[in-house]
């Protein structure tokens, strides 16, 4: 009715006023103002990861001339996909990648998934036409195990979360024919809640919990009745470690389904950039200094044994800045402890080149096992499926213990050590390996860490200092944001020092039209 | 303005002449050391890379081939010697010529003293330092002592206490480890290993 009487606006103010639409719907990247007619404002970004190049491309769009300097032989930061013969710089080990040379096995090494409320990425993925597919980031059959509880063994999720359901529901049943919550609920109420908890967990009429055909069979069910395996024990599920882990890990905002990833691989995002900027990064170029003059910035670089140096009106930095003590500039000493504050952060992944898709063969197609083990999960690829072959994440962690007890380890030992663990899931894991890969982001040159960690004092004594600009010289990355190791992240870090570039301009109109016209 | 700027570009390679004498540019190969230890090797705290200018040729070599022959940076809690020690794994004995004359030919400023402790106590405990390292710590190569001045104060703390508690200094192949190991014993707590280093980055 609305909608027909005052046209879409007024549905649409409406919409805002019963709340049912976001308030801020998302329109897309900063538009940074506008070069003025026959000016080429120059721009200096240090770093090619997504920050960097996203920034590039929004300031091209406005008219400026951008270098991009990338201290590494590759653009893209920590989007990195690997592939047949591609090189993993980690620091005083690199390897080659082994896997086939085929279009389906790779692997993302950094960034994997896209949650449909990451609208900045999704923009640029659309309008930029990287294709996406759908990734199961949640499998309910796949596993977690862990060797101190249910003996060790292996268990299905459909199958736990099927008996938690229950043996909450229980409770829930109890506590409501114990007359519990009389002094809240009506007679009626507590009747509905009965009935409520008796269909959430599948209990029988007396409100008991003996297991349910929800989490399977232990016979054929086309042919027979089902028969559910017997529940765990509250006990059992008290015990077990699952339930602080995966049990909730596809409940999480940024991991609520479906997912996405890249058709390809992720970094066809960065291709994409890629073929959108004007000018290409520099790459192999280590930034030395950062000096804030009057009117710029004045960068020095390495590149080829030779000293660069190179002066523009503003320079945005998406250098981790861990890195930042070791390249001399004339910051003020509240801004570098700024810097200084923001640490290395672990993670570590191991990608496994499976022989067979033994895990289809299971009933498993996409999703995430769950480990105690140091290995912390095992992802199984949901693109290409039934593909003779397979790229299997055998280890995701970002626990700094077991992080740091892989990166002790030789690239051989790491691989072994992840199929000890692969083992305890999968009877005969091992025999599938044909060659694997590791990551570990803390020792990866050029990033020597991954993610912003920072005492809670630090975050808030210099986390929105360094949002802001300091002269002309604006810090971005992940590591500028409250999402870090997320892409959305680095992309809403760059919208904001834009944001800041447009009210500096906004500011100092009249010094940046005499810059311009000197 | 704009065509003064595409010149300034063009020239920009001209500018490592004016750049100073001590400013050496990065052999090419040898990137990865200036990533952690940051330009002119100043050393960064937030990687534990310390300072490596002002360190002797004799003993950078002799470091490079410990981490090189996993007699320094073995020990499992010594993380940051870990990471070196796969560094210097692969290292040829050409490279590691190369990377001495290359720190020994750097410059950069002294570092800033990141420990407030107490000097004067620190003072008295380096007396036993003093006897190989020298009363101004600049070292002595006779006793193959390392000049410590010009060091990180956070790096002489970390290898005080990695002496102390075993983690460095106790490989067999180690002898100038070992001896430092042994008289590190002057050295009981962190606050003692604090006071040194603040004392010793005093030193003029």
């Amino acid at each position: 009715m609305v909608g027909a009487a005052g046209g879409s606006s007024a549905l649409l103010k409406t919409s805002l006023a019963l709340g049912l639409m976001p308030d801020e719907p998302y329109t897309g990247p900063v538009k940074v103002k506008p070069a003025a007619k026959g000016q080429k404002p120059t721009a200096l970004i240090l770093g090619a990861g997504l920050a960097g190049l996203s920034t590039a491309l929004e300031l091209e769009r406005a008219g400026y001339d951008c270098t991009i300097l990338e201290a590494s032989f590759r653009p893209g930061g920590r989007n990195l996909t690997v592939r047949n013969g591609d090189k993993i710089d980690e620091m005083g080990n690199p390897q080659i990648c082994q896997f086939d040379k085929q279009e389906n096995l790779y692997f993302n090494c950094g960034p994997a998934r896209i949650p449909g409320h990451h609208r900045r990425l999704l923009h640029y993925c659309k309008t930029l036409h990287v294709p996406l597919q759908i990734k199961a980031n949640s499998s309910k059959m796949a596993y977690f195990q862990d060797d101190k509880s249910l003996g060790g063994k292996p268990k299905r999720i459909v199958e736990y979360h099927t008996d938690v359901r229950g043996l909450m529901s229980e409770l829930l049943w109890k506590s409501a024919d114990s007359n519990q919550f009389d002094q809240l609920l009506s007679k009626e109420d507590v009747a509905k809640l009965k009935r409520f908890s008796k269909t959430y967990g599948d209990l029988t009429e007396n409100g008991k919990y003996i297991g349910s055909d929800r989490g399977g069979s232990t016979k054929d069910r086309m042919l027979d009745h089902p028969s559910p395996h017997a529940p765990i024990e509250l006990k059992a599920m008290l015990d077990s470690s699952f339930w602080y882990g995966g049990l909730l890990g596809s409940e999480t905002y940024d991991w609520a389904e479906p997912l996405m990833e890249p058709t390809g691989g992720m970094d066809n995002v960065i291709k994409a950039f890629l073929r959108n900027l004007k000018k290409q990064p520099v790459l192999n170029a280590q930034v030395k200094k950062i000096f804030n003059r009057d009117n710029g910035v004045e960068v020095t670089y390495e590149h080829g044994g030779q000293f660069h140096t190179v002066k523009a009106d503003y320079c945005f930095n998406n250098i981790p800045a861990h890195f930042m003590a070791g390249i001399e500039n004339n910051f003020s000493d509240t801004y570098q402890s700024g810097l200084n504050a923001i640490k290395r952060g672990h993670l570590f992944k191991i990608a496994y080149q499976m022989k067979e898709r033994f895990w289809e063969n299971d009933g498993i197609y996409g999703g995430i096992s769950y480990s105690k083990d140091a290995i912390g999960q095992i992802w199984y690829p949901s693109h290409d499926i039934h593909a003779q072959k397979g790229i299997l994440l055998g280890a995701y962690t970002w626990d700094e213990k077991s992080t740091k007890m892989f990166e002790a380890l030789s690239q051989e030992e790491r691989l072994k050590s992840g199929a000890v663990s692969g083992e305890k899931i999968h009877p005969g894991f091992s025999q599938y390996i044909e060659n694997g890969i590791t990551i570990p982001w803390s020792r990866m040159n050029h990033q020597m860490g991954c993610g912003l960690r920072m005492s809670h004092e630090n975050f808030e004594k210099y986390y929105h200092m360094l949002q802001k600009p300091e002269g002309r010289h604006f810090m971005i990355g992940d590591q500028i944001s409250h999402h870090t190791g997320w892409q959305e992240g680095a992309l809403a870090s760059s919208e904001q020092a834009l944001q800041q570039l447009n009210k500096m301009l906004a500011a100092n109109f009249n010094i940046g039209e005499s810059n311009y016209v000197s | 303005m704009l065509a003064k700027r595409c010149l300034l570009l063009l020239v920009s390679g001209f500018f490592a002449f004016h750049l100073g004498a001590e400013e050496v540019p990065t052999p090419v190969g040898l990137e990865y050391c200036t990533v952690c230890h940051g330009a002119q090797l100043k050393g960064n705290e937030n990687i534990q890379a310390p300072r490596l200018s002002g360190l002797s040729d004799w003993y950078l070599e002799r470091q490079l081939l410990n981490f090189k022959g996993r007699i320094r940076g073995d020990h499992p809690d010594n993380i940051t010697g870990g990471e070196m020690m796969l560094m210097a794994r692969n290292l040829s004995d050409k490279e590691i010529k190369d990377i001495v004359a290359w720190v020994t030919a750097t410059d950069s400023p002294k570092p800033l003293a990141t420990i407030d402790a107490d000097i004067k106590a620190g003072e008295v405990l380096y007396q036993t330092c003093s006897a190989c390292h020298g009363p101004k710590a600049a070292g002595n190569k006779l006793l193959g002592a390392p000049n410590l001045s010009g060091l990180n104060d956070w790096y002489i703390f970390n290898q005080l206490n990695q002496f102390r508690l075993g983690m460095r200094g106790t490989h067999s192949s180690d002898s100038y480890g070992q001896q430092m190991r042994a008289v590190s014993g002057v050295i009981t707590s962190e606050k003692d290993a604090a006071n040194v280093a603040a004392f010793i980055h005093q030193l003029k």
